[in-house]
């Protein structure tokens, strides 16, 4: 047997040892109630940081309304949407079509 | 199984009751493997409720009962790794220096054949604590799970998702680093 199939041997007894040495130890009393109360902890924990984020989605939510109310009305109030009429456009668009038309009825 | 796969549904369900039942039924076992991955008796407990706290909030997304041991397993080596990492990034893993409950166990005794047994005892947790603490988290847990636990290559799938070979290769080099150590140390 060489030394390290000799020391493989005695790693193995060694694990053996150790696992006697360290039996199954028995839970304290307070285990249970310790348990729940880092349970409830992290629960609350949870809760708190989802509400802190509901919180900070509203605060940002409210903060880009107002920012786009600010920004955007007053240039909506300056250009209006629509400048001409619907006949003033069809006219700078066909300006011959009109003459036409008046000129066949008037013949 | 320690408990039916009906009492896992429950608790999965939401059953606090039923997850009572569950903790009770475990605590003891898993109470014992994490004494043996770290090797601070004192700790034990604080790292028995992190399992189960996080095994509380992961209920959920477990497939089926069948798998709950493996994956309770799991959680089990993954808190200790994340004690283990914390403990040497605090440099405070003194493998060699007795814990406090070891301090007080050993002023506790009365002397005697008891003293001396646990005494005894104490000299091989220490021996194969700093053994451990001579290789990495990784080896460390590996190993304790295969050569202390007694776990099976099967069992260790499951465990840690990986083929039996591939599983094989990391156990023989962790049993390699751990025998250099062990000789070094002779």
């Amino acid at each position: 047997m060489d030394r390290t199939e000799y020391n493989d041997d005695k790693l193995d007894a060694l694990w053996a040892a150790y696992r006697d040495a360290c039996p199954d130890p028995e839970p304290s009393a307070g285990f249970t109630p310790g348990l729940w109360k880092r349970i409830e902890a992290r629960r609350s924990t949870n809760l708190m940081v989802f509400r802190r984020l509901a919180q900070l989605c509203a605060g940002a939510t409210l903060a880009l309304t107002v920012l786009m109310g600010l920004v955007l009305i007053p240039h909506l109030e300056q250009t209006p949407a629509v400048s001409t009429t619907y006949a003033d456009a069809l006219a700078a668009e066909h300006p011959n079509t009109y003459v036409d038309i008046f000129a066949g009825e008037i013949k | 199984m320690l408990v039916e796969f009906e009492l896992i549904e429950r608790a999965r369900s939401g059953d606090d009751g039923a997850f009572n039942q569950v903790v009770q039924a475990y605590r003891k076992r898993i109470l014992g493997t994490i004494a043996r991955l770290i090797g601070r008796p004192e700790d034990v407990e604080d790292v028995g409720q992190e399992v189960f706290v996080r095994l509380y909030y992961s209920l959920d997304q477990l497939r089926t009962p069948e798998v709950f041991e493996p994956w309770l397993y799991r959680l089990t080596v993954n808190a200790a790794y994340d004690y283990l990492r914390r403990q040497r990034r605090r440099q405070e893993s003194r493998m060699s220096d007795l814990s406090e409950q070891q301090v007080l166990l050993a002023d506790a005794l009365a002397g005697g054949k008891q003293r001396q047994e646990e005494e005894r005892r104490t000299k091989i947790r220490e021996m194969v604590d700093s053994l451990l603490g001579k290789v990495s988290e990784e080896d460390r847990i590996l190993l304790t799970l295969k050569e202390v636990e007694g776990l099976s290559l099967k069992e260790l799938e499951k465990i840690y998702g990986v083929n039996e070979n591939a599983l094989k290769v990391r156990l023989f080099r962790a049993r390699q680093r751990v025998l250099k150590a062990y000789e070094a140390q002779e």
